[in-house]
């Protein structure tokens, strides 16, 4: 296992509403639509299209509209609130571009 | 979304959706995966690789592979308790960003118990993402002060004799645990051996079971 073979810290231990969703320490994905937005958004930020902090500002606020009062019982799940805040910053970023 | 009695309320951890929702968010993002493969942003292979490193190298099978090793390879432990790191690199686990290995042995004596007081020091490439708990103030306080009730706590209960030793981690130092070996577990392979293995014990907050 090699330098590139390493998860970054600052995507896996995010914190508070951004804590990616785990059992025993390993990474929970239901669906492999999950996987690929978490690897898309991955993906975008090592080649520099955003920050990691940037996307996870964006993740946060979108959980946040989610949970509204509720956080228990969320509008929607944790990847589809990521699925919206990666949507939301292309759509930023690619109308720049 | 249904209602849950983990011990700490997480509302991901079930997919409560049906599977025409799915379809429809699986056709989201495929159509965003094609745009941006469409536009060269993204490629298949990166993709790939990402999920698999995420996805497999951040679990804590790694430890629990190491812990197996050490149970039926004498030569190995030897080589593990001397010097971790290089011992922990023979199987391929590396990526130690100038952190030393320490592994500490669990005995009928003895039982060790890994705690970062500071913040959450963790070893990474053997034991995948820290625990909420490992992280938690609760959890970094009082396992100093009073480890065998948090002990208690993980349902783990050590005889009054036993010696209770707390390792702090630190940027420069990671530890982990060897548990004991449960009996019973004479005629396991290795790789049976590795998949009871849970992350906790190699905490040292709980104790292996066998099968």
């Amino acid at each position: 296992m090699n330098e590139e073979r390493i998860a970054k810290p600052e995507i896996a231990e995010m914190n508070g509403a951004a804590t990616l969703p785990r059992k025993n320490g390993e990474m929970v994905f239901h669906d492999d639509w999950e996987r690929k937005s978490f690897a898309i958004a991955v993906s975008l930020a090592n080649q520099g299209l955003f920050d990691w902090a940037e996307f996870q500002r964006e993740l946060i606020s979108s959980i946040k509209d989610a949970e509204g009062d509720n956080p228990l019982h969320p509008s929607r799940g944790y990847f589809e609130s990521w699925l919206v805040s990666l949507e939301n910053l292309l759509e930023k970023k690619l109308a720049k571009a | 979304m249904t209602t849950h009695n983990h011990d700490t309320p997480n509302p991901y951890h079930e997919s409560a959706r049906d599977d025409a929702e799915n379809k429809a968010l699986t056709e989201r993002v495929n159509k965003m995966e094609a745009l941006l493969l469409e536009k060269g942003l993204v490629s298949q292979d990166a993709l790939d690789k990402l999920t698999d490193i995420y996805e497999n190298d951040l679990g804590p099978m790694n430890g629990a592979n190491v812990v197996a090793r050490a149970w039926i390879d004498p030569d190995f432990k030897k080589r593990l308790f001397e010097n971790a790191t290089s011992a922990i690199a023979e199987l391929g686990y590396g990526g130690l960003q100038g952190e030393h290995m320490v592994a500490v042995e669990n005995t009928p004596e003895i039982h060790n118990i890994v705690v970062c007081t500071l913040c959450s020091c963790y070893p990474w490439p053997v034991l995948g993402l820290p625990p909420a708990w490992y992280k938690s103030f609760a959890y970094r306080s009082k396992v100093v002060i009073e480890p065998r009730k948090v002990l208690a706590e993980f349902g783990t209960t050590l005889a009054d004799d036993v010696e209770v030793r707390v390792w702090d981690s630190s940027a420069e130092i990671r530890y982990l645990v060897i548990p004991e070996r449960p009996e019973g577990t004479e005629n396991l392979s290795e790789s049976e051996l590795a998949a009871i293995v849970e992350r906790d014990s190699m905490i040292g907050v709980t104790k292996v079971s066998a099968p």
